[in-house]
């Protein structure tokens, strides 16, 4: 989720710097000015799997890159829920049961939502610039648009899985195409692609992103973006416990 | 005299003699030597259970018994466990971090407990290090390696060099996410015990938690088994404060399984011994049958009955205990010798291994079998020597000696 | 030939005393054997009794991978008409239904990871004896909306009869399951896995909560006897397809299986010592008989019977008297086993308390079944007819000179 909020933001602010080429220096950039950016977000989100499909309506504000509080708008039946991250630890509201809780460490691996993001993907993509190494490896088209390959390689104490990751950055508006992510034997576990290119509170950013894992073919997640502020007025406070149960 | 003439007799026909003293002692030899197996078996998984990680005596926190979070640290745990390693019956003590925790890998996710040892101490205390199949016990230099099951390797999908990540809850309840790199697998016999535990060096945990060097567990390896109660009766005093708990507390279902294994060998032997019993009798009977006349001789030229009734009770007294030795000695013997070179079980490794049991094992006879058995033989011989003797005491000389 | 037979048996009848004592000797050794076997094999099927009952039951039927994936969406709806089906089979006793989830359950600040159970209670207590498990509050009914923890669970969560927990899960088809539940019971295991991780719901509310109606994870079936266990299973086996997977006790606990095979080992060996010892004594005995007969076989030969045709009798003699012995020692056992398998030997003390502590009974089970007087009828038969070959082997070596000097 959180990685969709960098990306974007990411890609904004790439629109008006030109001439980083260097890999390192792209996320670097991107990174300075992430920091401190918040959004609201309105997009849905739907789980294909084999033998059903779900579709949710959501809201989200996120403080970059440890804060963020996604709302559930529809179904009726799980309108309310919330989720609240802050830092690596996640939290959920279920109004049914008007009770908050915790995230314990044995379910973070879990799905979220029912959909191909664990709990733990929500917490982890704020590290992505910091714990990896980057390196431009090549210059492909995607999808219509020319773009840099970056190679991200995570650092020995970094806490995460991944071997490595292929990122797709287009080279005109510097927004992310399309992340592979793979294991340390070179072998492909899942791709997040966004497509639907759009132009959303003067930006220009891809509207429609699906997760594919690759183990499951047929089965995906997609979000789809409705309606997103950039800059939008809130600080960390906004991300409590208190509020997760006051939202709307 | 009555002793002499007993004596006369067994040996007089040799051939019968011969083959009662075999069948009681061969008898005895296969029931002692299977029951040497059974407990031998059994006394070698304890002792590898022992040795993998129960050790002989563990001390925590009381709280950490009902919850084993870590927060419920022993507090001043090293200081505890660097008295303990004074006393002259220890052998060596072992400062553990137990957490319980996640660990993943690309493909999969699985529970696990995360044991933080310092690899010195720990080699003396537990076995783990003898049981690595790939890599070694912590002579790496790389950052943060881990030590981790065969089993759970294969789960998640993992090999030596690879990377494993680690998920748990700090002391102050925050998640904490760090990678380790596998730097040794290991195999012991319980495929359960290798898909749950995984080794860390302690130094990494605090580094990685921020904190400070605390401890969960202290595990104790005694020099001598023998101390075990003096040394426990001692600690429960002076640490009151905590939960003290020899191996025997700490997994009492080994107990209950030792008890209704020597119940079974005990019916197993009675039901040997009974076997025994019939054949003594029977051949006791034909053996008097046969010698009828001559006991109606006896009894004719004044022997009473009752002397003859012992005679024969001293007959078949002495052949049983005869018999009764040869068959104790031959198997002393052989569970002596095999004590030492040890039986090779391999072929039942499998199924062995899922229940965490050795594959190699020593036959080992308590002292307390050959008690009972004496008694028990003593007694099958008297019951085994009644009913001829009786049979033979209710003769009529004077038909006796007629008979054929 | 019928000469021989009739031969056979005067000699055997001519010194009574001898041949009752011979017969006596394989009598005994088949009982023991017998005794000893039926033991072993009783404290099996009470080993696998007693697992079964304590929850998977002896076979289990789900949608096809459920075992692999264990996700509420391999749920299944079962008929009432296939449920009366299988309940008709023959030897078929029980048979109940659970819907099977994990999901968070939390109280206050404490959230732990539990076994969700929707159970038909009648039928469940039935199946593995839940009420008598009570300690606390009371057992569901099929209307409850609470909910029964056992008791390990109750104790990391801090809570009571009366209180309320939050249960929060994913249900069927990805659809969330969430909502606030008052605890009416609570149980306790002697196991501490299943102890401080299970938490039972009224099937009708389960398959509310997960979204799930009509619908169930899981068909336990109870059998009378294991021995009838693969007829029910092909039964069973023919009124599903392959959408769905048929499993036995063995292949839901494997670890079971093989801790018995390798007491099953162990067990076969002793009974081999013991059948050596037998045959010792059997084969003792013979020989002694022979010798005594060494005048009577001397006589006879010289006076011009055949080696060969005195060899024959002398076996057949031997087949009757092991007959004779074993037939003996099988009636006599089956009337003894059976009263032990219906009265089994209780356990006292130490021992008792531990078997109950894990939920079994404190007895010393028997087993009364054909297999084994069959087996041990056909084994001691062999080793006693091995053992009365020696008069054959004796009669070739005879010099009827010598002999009749005896």
């Amino acid at each position: 989720m959180n990685k969709i909020i960098f990306l974007i933001t990411g890609s904004i602010i790439f629109i008006s710097s030109l001439l980083a080429q260097d890999a390192k220096e792209i996320i670097a950039k991107s990174d300075e000015l992430i920091k401190s950016k918040s959004s609201y977000a309105e997009f849905s989100m739907e789980i294909i799997k084999t033998d059903w499909t779900r579709s949710f309506g959501m809201k989200s504000w996120s403080l970059e890159p440890d804060y963020a509080i996604i709302y559930v708008t529809e179904p009726a039946r799980d309108k309310g829920t919330v989720t609240l991250k802050r830092k690596k630890e996640v939290w959920n509201w279920i109004p049914a049961a008007q009770k908050v809780i915790k995230i314990p460490p044995s379910m973070m691996l879990q799905s979220w939502m029912g959909s191909d993001f664990t709990n733990d993907d929500l917490v982890k993509e704020s590290s992505v610039v910091n714990d990896y190494t980057h390196t431009v490896v090549n210059e492909e088209t995607f999808n219509g648009y020319k773009c840099y390959v970056i190679e991200s390689i995570p650092k020995e104490e970094a806490g995460v899985v991944w071997g490595k990751l292929l990122t797709w950055i287009s080279k005109d508006y510097y927004f992310q195409m399309k992340v592979e992510f793979y294991d340390e034997d070179e072998f492909l576990i899942k791709t997040y692609v966004g497509t639907d290119i759009k132009e959303m509170d003067g930006r220009t950013f891809p509207a429609h992103w699906e997760m594919l894992p690759e183990d499951r073919p047929g089965e995906k997640t997609t979000f789809t973006y409705l309606k997103i502020q950039f800059n939008y007025p809130v600080n960390e406070s906004f991300f409590s416990e208190q509020n997760m149960k006051r939202i709307r | 005299m009555l002793l002499a003439l007993a004596w006369k007799n067994i040996w007089r026909n040799k051939k019968r003699s011969l083959i009662i003293l075999t069948a009681i002692a061969l008898g005895l030899w296969a029931g002692l030597f299977s029951v040497s197996i059974s407990i031998g078996v059994w006394e070698a998984t304890i002792n590898s259970t022992i040795d993998r990680n129960l050790s002989h005596i563990q001390i925590h926190k009381k709280e950490f018994k009902e919850e084993k979070l870590i927060s419920n640290y022993i507090p001043n745990g090293n200081t505890i466990a660097d008295e303990i390693r004074k006393d002259k019956r220890v052998k060596e003590v072992s400062g553990r971090v137990l957490i319980e925790g996640m660990a993943s890998s690309p493909t999969s996710s699985s529970g696990v407990n995360i044991i933080g040892i310092n690899p010195e101490n720990e080699k003396e205390v537990t076995s783990i290090s003898s049981y690595i199949q790939e890599g070694k016990f912590f002579e790496t230099k790389k950052r943060n390696p881990v030590l981790i099951g065969k089993k759970l390797a294969d789960k998640l999908g993992l090999k030596m060099g690879s990377k494993i990540v680690l998920t748990f809850q700090n002391i102050d309840t925050t998640l904490t996410f760090a990678a380790f790199r596998i730097a040794g697998i290991f195999k012991t016999e319980s495929t359960n015990f290798d898909q749950s535990h995984l080794f860390v060096k302690k130094s990494d945990l605090y580094k990685t938690m921020e904190s400070e060097p605390i401890i969960s567990e202290i595990a104790i390896r005694l020099n001598s088994s023998d101390d075990l109660d003096s040394v426990y009766s001692k600690l429960k005093l002076d640490y009151s404060s905590l939960a003290v708990e020899t191996w025997k507390q700490l997994a009492p279902e080994l107990e209950f399984t030792y008890e209704m294994l020597i119940l079974e060998l005990e019916i197993f032997l009675g039901i040997i011994l009974a076997a025994l019993l019939f054949g003594i009798t029977n051949t006791m009977l034909m053996s008097v049958m046969d010698r009828i006349r001559e006991f109606g001789v006896l009894m004719a030229v004044g022997m009473k009955r009752v002397r003859v009734f012992f005679l024969i009770l001293i007959e078949t007294f002495v052949l049983s205990i005869f018999g009764g030795i040869i068959g104790m000695l031959l198997g002393g013997i052989t569970v002596w010798y095999l004590s030492d070179k040890g039986i090779d079980l391999s072929i039942f490794a499998e199924g062995l291994n899922a229940y965490g049991m050795p594959t190699q094992m020593y036959p080992v006879l308590p002292l307390y079998f050959y008690f009972v058995l004496i008694v028990m033989i003593i007694i099958t011989a008297i019951i085994a020597a009644i009913y001829p003797s009786i049979k033979t005491i209710k003769l009529m000389p004077a038909k006796a000696i007629r008979t054929y | 030939m019928k000469t021989y037979l009739l031969l056979a048996w005067r000699n055997l009848w001519r010194n009574k005393r001898r041949t009752l004592i011979a017969a006596a000797s394989v009598f005994f050794a088949v009982l023991l054997a017998l005794v000893m076997r039926s033991m072993q094999e009783g404290s099996y099927d009470y080993m696998i009794e007693a697992s079964v009952s304590m929850y998977t039951g002896y076979i289990q039927i789900h949608r096809d991978e459920y075992w692999e994936k264990r996700s509420i969406d391999k749920s299944m709806e079962v008929s009432d008409k296939i449920v009366k089906e299988i309940e008709g089979i023959e030897n078929v006793t029980l048979v109940t239904p659970r819907l099977e989830s994990f999901s968070l359950i939390s109280y206050g600040n404490t959230t732990k990871v539990a076994s969700i159970i929707g159970i038909e209670p009648e039928q469940e207590n039935r199946m593995t004896k839940l009420k008598n498990k009570l300690i606390k509050g009371k057992y569901l009914t099929p209307d409850s909306k609470g909910t029964i923890l056992s008791e390990g669970l109750a104790r990391l969560l801090k809570v009571d009869i009366g209180d309320s927990v939050v249960l929060y899960g994913q249900g069927y088809h990805g659809v969330t399951a969430a909502d606030r539940i008052p605890i009416e019971g609570i149980v306790k295991f002697t196991l501490p896995e299943l102890n401080k991780s299970m938490v039972y719901l009224s099937m009708n509310y389960a398959q509310w909560l997960y979204s799930a109606p009509e619908r169930i994870t899981t068909l336990s079936v109870m059998i009378n006897h294991i021995d009838n266990l693969l007829e029910v299973y092909k039964n069973i086996n023919g009124l599903f397809d392959d959408k769905y997977e048929v499993m036995t006790w063995s292949e839901l606990m494997p670890e079971l299986v093989q801790g018995i095979e390798i007491d099953n080992a162990g067990g076969i060996i002793m009974l081999g010592i013991l059948y050596i010892i037998i045959g010792f004594g059997i084969f003792g005995t013979v020989m002694m008989m022979t010798a005594e007969r060494t005048k009577e076989f001397g006589i006879l030969i010289s006076i011009g019977l055949k080696k060969g045709k005195l060899a024959f009798i002398s076996f057949l003699e031997s087949i009757f008297l092991t007959f004779i012995g074993v037939a003996a020692g099988v009636i006599v056992s089956i009337p003894l086993l059976y009263y032990f398998h219906r009265n089994p030997i209780e356990l006292t003390g130490q021992m008792a308390d531990m078997a109950l502590s894990y939920g079994l009974d404190p007895i010393l089970p028997f087993r009364f079944a054909p297999n084994i007087f069959v087996d041990q009828f056909l084994t001691v038969f062999v080793i006693a007819l091995v053992s009365v070959s020696y008069p054959l082997f004796f009669i070739r070596k005879l010099k009827p000179v010598e002999a009749m000097r005896k």
